[in-house]
């Protein structure tokens, strides 16, 4: 905050500025915690457009930047997108509900995409033919992301669709915040959480506790649905610091990418936070998920996963 | 540059800062006095803290010590360049001696931790400064920083029996003992508490503790004034009670309480006194009548908290009134000008009407809040930093409280400490003795290394 100051006075910017500057994850606690009621997210993120602006990146959001425009996901691989449902499943071309997968579900982790994609699908669930990243880690990092929302818009109105479901933290907060307010925002926790009844959900003999994503919780101030359907499934026992006051995981706002090592620290400090006696973490943001793995003896596991094992339970005992 | 290696060499290159992100964010602290410094350090032990002092003697360059930077007056920020040492990584508590009714803990000991440390042991630290959560005990002993319950307990000075420094040559000396009192030699604890890192640089201290009271219970008197508010305070200490705690807010500081959180109960009044008193069961409750009795003349509503619950969310509201007033118009941001002045408790109501008085002359609103059971009072302006006009009246007006203060016996700082910011202040309010003061300052820092420009010395 006080470099910003500095900079908006015209402070020559030098490398270890930028790199203060980079290493924010915009979880939000401090402005969770401010009773002055400061916004360091939205200074930051203004810094880091001035910055971008100013032609002073580092290298790795450079890469972020030119792997997310070639290939359309910030990891670099071959455009793909949601073809691996298409292929697998029998998707209506035009639905009242888009499945807006992310790239971590498509690239990452899609027995999971394909798994949430069976919860939700009774309901009539379309997939963007062509999705390409949200523009999450672009907007996060100063960068301009009109190319990517005005492609994904374009082929969410072909579907009709007035509903989009994400199921990502970081996707869910850029639709709900950055994105032109056309269409409903929800998220898979909430949509589910409303459609409980219908799951066929069975009772697991195991106690897990709940990491809440920044951009879901404190941004988007979600955290009864989530627990409505762990306590619905397990016991549910709850972290040190939760709910509003939760820790972050480390890996937002760019930091994962540009700043590893800082990164793990995080996660480390809020695996600390785990209570005793648990047998899984339980969170649903994918990025989430994978920066706490790199520091957790204790299995990190979506939430999406946890309810297909309570599903396989009832089918179990039939 | 040599410098920077020598430093290198004393605390490790991890711990020697010259870059500009980091140098930047350690010329502030919470006031708007500004100065860069040359290097930022991060000591670990005493002999690193000396050997860096004695680098400093010999290059001749300024020393800075910082806790958190949540002082108030510029006193830890390095107005003429050099070195800071951030005290924050000396963090231990070293003894926990409750037999002896002490603790011995490093300067950079965050306030909260060394209460927490305690409390299995059913003591306590009595000073309570709003920024408990951040401020650390170096910062509080240099600056005798106090808060919410001297008016009973006193100020951090009457609980320090003993401090390890670090003097300008380098030296590391001890300046008490271990006993609860003494009559044996230059009170050179007290010297250095409130000296403000002009005299030396606080490395450890042994610090008196006391037990946690059995029982506590919070009064919210309601009036339609700050005046009337004042006027009951008088009563209420002439009678015969002292309180633990006396606070004061008017009702831009009960505005921004009830934005901050509204979960807390205030009345939508002219003013509220929170008056705590603690001690035995029994004589709790015979005080809390005694406390009503006093103010109900005076007052248009009285209530006593029902939990401890509830007195504890009134305490947490009341430690961050000072920032949550920015959350009534976003616009506007607190500014620390004129907000730390002491008055004899006589002139408290006159003193509060002077304040109601410039906030009509000079169309601004000034909050008011603080420990105005020991004559303590807290003003709050907020103003559009953007807008000179009123950042030059709010100047004005803190120039106008200072003064007034001073006239009627008072003092410009009562627990934030002189710093940069009121050290054009101190000849007036020490007209004999300011000299004095400089005198022991040339003898104890000959070069003037030891945090230079600040205290008008």
């Amino acid at each position: 905050m006080l470099l910003a100051k500095g900079i908006s006075k015209g402070m020559d910017v030098d490398e270890s500025m930028i790199d203060s500057i980079n290493t924010c994850t915009t979880c939000g606690l401090c402005e969770q915690m401010c009773p002055a009621g400061a916004k360091p997210t939205d200074v930051f993120e203004e810094l880091r457009r001035d910055l971008v602006r100013m032609g002073k990146v580092k290298g790795s959001q450079l890469e972020l930047y030119n792997n997310t425009l070639l290939t359309g996901n910030p990891l670099g691989e071959k455009r793909s997108g949601t073809s691996f449902i298409l292929e697998q499943r029998d998707v209506p071309k035009v639905a009242d509900y888009v499945y807006f997968v992310g790239c971590l579900g498509s690239y990452r982790f899609r027995e999971d995409a394909l798994r949430t994609y069976d919860l939700i699908r009774d309901v009539g669930v379309t997939v963007l033919s062509d999705e390409v990243c949200c523009g999450s880690p672009l907007l996060r990092t100063g960068f301009d992301a009109d190319d990517l929302i005005r492609h994904n818009l374009e082929q969410i109105e072909k579907t009709g669709a007035h509903t989009i479901i994400a199921s990502c933290a970081g996707c869910y907060n850029t639709f709900k915040n950055d994105y032109p307010d056309r269409f409903n925002v929800v998220h898979i926790t909430e949509f589910l959480a409303e459609h409980m009844d219908e799951l066929g959900l069975g009772r697991l003999d195991l106690t897990v506790t709940y990491h809440d994503p920044c951009h879901l919780g404190r941004a988007n101030r979600i955290f009864d649905a989530p627990r409505k359907l762990i306590m619905a499934v397990c016991d549910l026992k709850e972290m040190k610091t939760n709910r509003e006051n939760a820790r972050c995981c480390g890996g937002g706002g760019g930091v994962r990418k540009g700043y590893p090592d800082l990164s793990a620290s995080i996660a480390k400090k809020r695996i600390m936070d785990v209570p005793d006696g648990v047998d899984n973490i339980v969170t649903c943001c994918p990025l989430c998920r994978v920066n706490l793995e790199q520091a957790s003896d204790v299995p990190v596991i979506d939430l999406l996963d946890l309810l297909y094992i309570a599903q396989k339970e009832v089918l179990k005992a039939v | 540059m040599m410098l920077a290696k020598e430093l290198e060499e004393i605390l490790g290159k991890e711990n020697v800062s010259t870059r500009m992100s980091e140098l930047y964010c350690y010329s502030f602290d919470a006031s708007g006095v500004e100065g860069l410094p040359d290097f930022v350090v991060r000591p670990a032990t005493t002999e690193q803290v000396a050997d860096v002092v004695k680098l400093a003697d010999m290059s001749n360059i300024p020393v800075v010590a910082r806790g958190a930077g949540s002082g108030l007056c510029g006193g830890a920020v390095p107005v003429e360049g050099g070195i800071v040492l951030d005290m924050c990584s000396m963090d231990r508590v070293l003894d926990i001696d409750i037999d002896n009714l002490q603790i011995t803990v490093e300067s950079g000991v965050v306030h909260e931790k060394l209460n927490k440390a305690l409390e299995p042991y059913g003591f306590f630290f009595p000073p309570d400064p709003g920024s408990t959560a951040m401020c650390t005990i170096g910062g509080l002993m240099a600056n005798n920083g106090s808060g919410m319950r001297c008016v009973k307990y006193g100020t951090t000075r009457n609980y320090v029996l003993d401090l390890e420094v670090v003097m300008a040559d380098g030296r590391i000396v001890h300046t008490g003992s271990k006993t609860l009192k003494t009559a044996s030699g230059y009170d050179l604890t007290d010297l250095m508490v409130g000296s403000e890192g002009t005299l030396g640089i606080i490395t450890k201290a042994v610090l008196k503790v006391h037990p946690l009271p059995h029982s506590r219970s919070v009064i919210l008197s309601s009036f339609d004034n700050t005046t009337l508010a004042g006027k009951a305070v008088v009563k209420v200490l002439s009678s015969g009670i002292i309180p633990s705690a006396c606070e004061i807010l008017d009702s831009t500081a009960i505005k921004a309480v009830r934005r901050f959180d509204p979960s807390v109960e205030l009345p939508d009044v002219g003013a509220i006194l929170m008056i705590e008193v603690d001690g035995m069961e029994n004589a709790v409750r015979e005080e809390a009548a005694l406390v009503g009795k006093a103010c109900e003349e005076l007052a248009s509503a009285i209530k006593v908290a029902e939990s401890g619950t509830e007195s504890e969310n009134l305490w947490k509201a009341r430690r961050l009134v000072g920032a949550a007033i920015s959350k009534i118009d976003v616009k506007r941001t607190r500014i620390y000008v004129g907000e730390d002045i002491g008055v004899p408790i006589k002139e408290l109501p006159g003193m509060l009407e002077y304040v109601r008085s410039l906030s009509e002359e000079f169309d601004i609103h000034i909050m008011t809040y603080g420990h105005i059971g020991d004559g303590n009072l807290h003003t709050g302006m907020a103003i559009d930093m953007l807008s000179e006009e009123e950042l030059e009246s709010a100047h004005a007006v803190a120039d106008r409280i200072y003064r007034r203060a001073i006239s009627v016996g008072g003092t410009v700082s009562a627990e934030h400490g002189v710093g940069r910011a009121r050290a054009m202040y101190m000849e007036l309010e020490h007209p004999t003795s300011l000299e004095v003061m400089r005198q022991i300052k040339r003898a104890l820092d000959p070069k003037g290394i030891l945090n230079p420009g600040k205290m008008g010395l």
